[in-house]
């Protein structure tokens, strides 16, 4: 196995006095892709959660190393800047204000805490035309409200971008599938494995197979009331769609 | 009962305060008929998780009506939904004045409170003032209010008599459209005596 | 979200810093010889000092106004010092102090007629009771614009004094506005002549420094038939433990196809976390759009100030003249604002349009109060208000309390919609997990919440509203 980024150890954690996960390891290696699927309810949406330190969320027992740092230990802005990205199941509007104010706003507070010099307007501007044609936006979206009055796939599309902006090490993808058609999907997996290097790795928690016809991962996880239940390879999945979850 | 199904004001009485307490829901209709000269102060209180109020209201004033609405919802504890609705026409020499406050004491949170009052004004003669007030105490509520004071759209009028609906029957029409969402709350008979004197 | 945001410690109000200039003062109080005395020191005509004792007496026959959402402080009138000025240097009589040029340049405030990236901005600075420095009047008055000093316009000007002043705000309008009346001291006269469309912007600014004193300026702006001004104020005091009061009078004439645009970035000094000292900021502006087709426009951004009492109000007289009042109004820790408009129709076919956009933190209370009257023979009228608060925590409050009078215009519309809302966790996290910090998510996410009343500033305004939005909410999560 390659160098660890991510090391879960025993994770537990809950969310108003309900547990909701119970114990879970794994180590994604740099470079590595993987699936982590599951039933409704399995705690899917909330590892991603506990990850990114949603507060609220408590974690009660187990530890989290991130490229050798505690995760737990740090402030959500902080694990964006150490380089962990998420894609929200449901992205969040923010009236008023624009994509360029907002991606803005988040380079220059993580340029600032690395102790780099802030990116001139131009530099920015470049930036922001490349990775919009990247994915495969339209200039004008630079001027639209965070996700305000964006259809579904829009909003992905937008996760997906701000992900290119970003360029994280870990980015964990909460249902990025849902609710989007073959077209949407594919613009998304396309990101995905473009971005896709021997540094930069990425959790990708579905529900169903049909993200992972297009990004192929490493390793596949089967988490079922808040624990890991099954790791495999790509096998996994066509299991899982033979005889669903219930079997395992 | 904490209040009847339907006050006809300025007829039968109201009670001044009530209160409604946890789970409980009070659901009541006032009207205001041709001919009305009424002082109307109703003040509710959510005092309880799930307390619920739905109110709504309608008047036809016209020649020397007088009416002065004056409702206050006071959501003194958190968890409780209030609605109210008020559509009203005023004509002839009327006077109308709607004062409607929602009130949201500190750590009433999760509140829901809506007011809408809306009122057509069709004569030189008559006068409309509306004062729908918030007051709002805790952060995580929602709360909103909404009023206008306009007349009947000419537009949707020569729509209806391009149909070859007589102009009278046009401008009733109207009237009725925009009591409907309140006389839908009425029993069917009690509506048609209120759209058919319009 | 409160557990995660750690408590951010509170910013210091950059601007406020005392200047050690020595100053001259009318004794302590009020009474006709205290104005008497105000009078004779700026000089006045007998027309003028007439004025101010009608308007003394007036007020004393007058209650202070209780009806605001607000607990103002007791203020004791006989407890202030009315009248407080920079003594001139005698070697230098015709140069500006420089502890005063110093001061308004600390306050980005430029004094000399330089040509700023920005474009140009002519500024009458007010220090105390007094106008200090007034740029650009030659290259507006080549154009016929009058851009100076109050005193220096009554001296210089006295028919359109006479002919404008009190002509909008009458001596009894209200409490404040009658106290004005009887003891104001300078502020700023603007006349734009017929057809003329003021060149650069036109600006006020206003410090207080000296303790004890309060604050009386007067504004009275005259736009000609045709003509067009946009006009910006701001102001700024020292960190006191004393309240201070400030009580001006703006007045605006609109003619016939005039614009004018009215912009403020109120930045007095709010008081400290725990509600001690600041401005009381109790003033009385109005527009009178007296002209057919004539516009009038008021942006308001209020971030300062223990206690504001102020309504930018129009009366639309001439058929077809518009209004619109577009506010931004932040309290936090212990602050009160008691803030709205009036809008009056009057002529046929008048307009106007209300946003705005409250935002409570702290323990502060904010208030929207607005009126929007449709008058006999304001046939076809229409106004559209929307009023939105932001609560942010849950010791503030947040409140609205419009009135719609329509006397009998059955051809009038006005509309009148309120929502009540707080920054959602939910955006929050978004923000944090793009890695931005608490404090720049809330800041991004409250000018968001009030773009579309800040994008009507003037560019030179717009970045220093932002930023002032951002300032007064530090410490507003914890």
């Amino acid at each position: 196995m390659k160098e660890k980024l991510l090391e879960i150890r025993n994770l537990c954690a809950s969310a108003d006095g309900h547990e909701i996960l119970r114990g879970i390891d794994l180590e994604v290696g740099r470079g590595e892709v993987h699936a982590i699927m599951g039933p409704n309810g399995a705690g899917k949406s909330t590892l991603s959660a506990v990850l990114a330190g949603k507060p609220d969320y408590t974690v009660t027992d187990g530890s989290v190393g991130f490229g050798g740092k505690n995760l737990l230990e740090m402030t959500p802005e902080e694990r964006s800047w150490a380089g962990l990205f998420l894609s929200f199941q449901y992205p969040v509007e923010i009236p008023g204000v624009s994509i360029t104010n907002f991606m803005k706003a988040a380079l220059s507070a993580r340029r600032k805490a690395w102790g780099k010099p802030e990116m001139t307007p131009p530099e920015f501007l470049k930036l922001m035309k490349e990775k919009m044609a990247f994915v495969g936006m339209k200039p004008e979206f630079a001027k639209r409200d965070v996700n305000a009055g964006f259809s579904g796939g829009e909003k992905k599309r937008n996760e997906i971008f701000q992900m290119a902006m970003l360029s994280p090490v870990l980015s964990i993808l909460d249902e990025t599938d849902s609710g989007l058609d073959v077209d949407a999907l594919r613009v998304v997996a396309e990101g995905v494995n473009s971005m896709r290097t021997p540094e930069t790795s990425f959790v990708v928690i579905t529900h169903y197979n049909r993200l992972l016809e297009y990004i192929v991962p490493d390793y596949v996880h089967i988490l079922k009331e808040g624990r890991i239940v099954r790791t495999g390879g790509v096998e996994l999945v066509a299991e899982i769609e033979k005889n669903g979850y219930a079997a395992l | 009962m904490k209040m009847k199904g339907i006050y006809l004001l300025g007829t039968d009485k109201l009670p001044s305060t009530v209160r409604i307490g946890e789970g409980e829901k009070v659901r009541t209709t006032l009207v205001a008929l041709p001919g009305v000269a009424a002082d109307v102060n109703l003040e509710v209180v959510l005092d309880g998780e799930g307390a619920e109020l739905d109110i709504a209201g309608l008047y036809v004033c016209s020649g020397s009506d007088r009416l002065n609405l004056n409702v206050n919802v006071r959501h003194d504890r958190g968890g409780g939904i209030s609605r109210q609705l008020f559509r009203g026409i005023a004509g002839g020499g009327s006077a109308v004045e709607f004062n409607g406050l929602v009130y949201v004491a500190p750590d009433a949170q999760k509140t829901k409170a809506s007011q809408e009052s809306r009122a057509l004004l069709l004569s030189r003669g008559a006068r409309v003032q509306a004062k729908p007030q918030l007051e709002i105490y805790a952060d995580d509520v929602e709360c909103s209010h909404g009023a206008t004071v306009g007349f009947p759209d000419e537009e949707e009028l020569f729509y209806m008599r391009s149909r070859g609906i007589p102009e009278e029957e046009a401008r009733r029409l109207q009237m009725v459209s925009f009591l409907a969402p309140v006389l839908e709350r009425l029993p069917q008979e009690f509506a048609d005596r209120i759209t058919e004197e319009l | 979200m409160d557990s995660t945001l750690k408590e951010l410690t509170a910013k210091e109000y950059g601007e406020g810093f005392v200047t050690e200039v020595e100053e001259d003062f009318v004794p302590k109080g009020l009474d006709e010889d205290i104005i008497r005395l105000i009078s004779a020191r700026k000089g006045e005509p007998e027309w003028l000092l007439d004025f101010r004792l009608k308007a003394f007496r007036r007020w004393r026959g007058m209650k202070q106004p209780s009806w605001g959402h607000l607990t103002l402080p007791a203020i004791d009138y006989q407890d202030i010092v009315y009248w407080a000025a920079p003594k001139r240097d005698a070697d230098r009589p015709k140069e500006i102090d420089p502890a005063l040029m110093e001061t308004f340049d600390k306050l980005g405030i430029p004094l000399r007629e330089r040509k700023a990236l920005a474009g140009v901005v002519a500024v009458d600075a007010v220090f105390d009771s007094v106008s200090v420095a007034t740029t650009f009047r030659e290259t507006l008055s080549e154009k016929g614009i009058i851009f100076c000093p109050f005193s220096e316009a009554v001296r210089d000007y006295p028919d359109l004094v006479k002919k404008y002043l009190a002509s909008v705000v009458p001596v009894g309008d209200n409490y404040f506005a009658a106290l004005n009346s009887a003891v104001f001291s300078d502020g700023t006269f603007c006349y734009i002549p017929r057809g003329v469309k003021c060149p650069m912007e036109l600006s006020s600014y206003f410090r207080i420094n000296a303790s004890g004193t309060g604050q009386f300026e007067r504004t009275l702006i005259v736009a000609e038939e045709g003509s067009s001004l946009s006009y910006m104020e701001g102001c700024t005091a020292p960190m006191r433990d004393e309240h201070q009061l400030h009580a001006a009078v703006v007045e605006i004439v609109v003619e016939k196809d005039a614009d004018v645009r009215y912009s403020t970035v109120q930045n007095w000094y709010p008081g400290d976390a725990e509600g001690r000292g600041g401005i009381l900021n109790l003033v009385t502006k109005r527009g009178l759009c007296r002209g057919e087709g004539s516009h009038l426009s008021w942006t308001q951004v209020e971030t300062g100030s223990a206690v504001t009492w102020k309504y930018p109000s129009t009366v639309l007289q001439g058929n077809g003249s518009s209004s619109e009042f577009y506010s931004v109004a932040l309290t936090n820790n212990f602050q009160q604002a008691d803030t709205g408009t009036k809008m009056v129709h009057i002529g046929r076919g008048t307009r106007s349009r209300i946003v705005s956009k409250g935002i409570s933190a702290g323990r502060s209370q904010n208030s929207y109060r607005g009126l929007v009257r449709i008058n006999p023979g304001a046939e076809g009228a229409r106004n559209y208000s929307q009023c939105d608060s932001l609560l942010i925590g849950s010791r503030c409050g947040a409140h609205t309390f419009p009135v719609i009078q329509n006397m009998g215009v059955a051809s009038a519309t006005v509309e009148h919609e309120a929502t009540t809302s707080k920054i959602s966790d939910d955006q929050l996290f978004y923000c944090l997990q793009r890695g931005i910090p608490p404090e720049e998510a809330v800041g991004l996410i409250v000018n968001g919440y009030a773009r579309e009343v800040l994008q009507r500033l003037p560019m030179e305004f717009a970045v220093e509203a932002r930023k002032l939005l951002q300032v007064s909410l530090e410490g507003a999560i914890g």
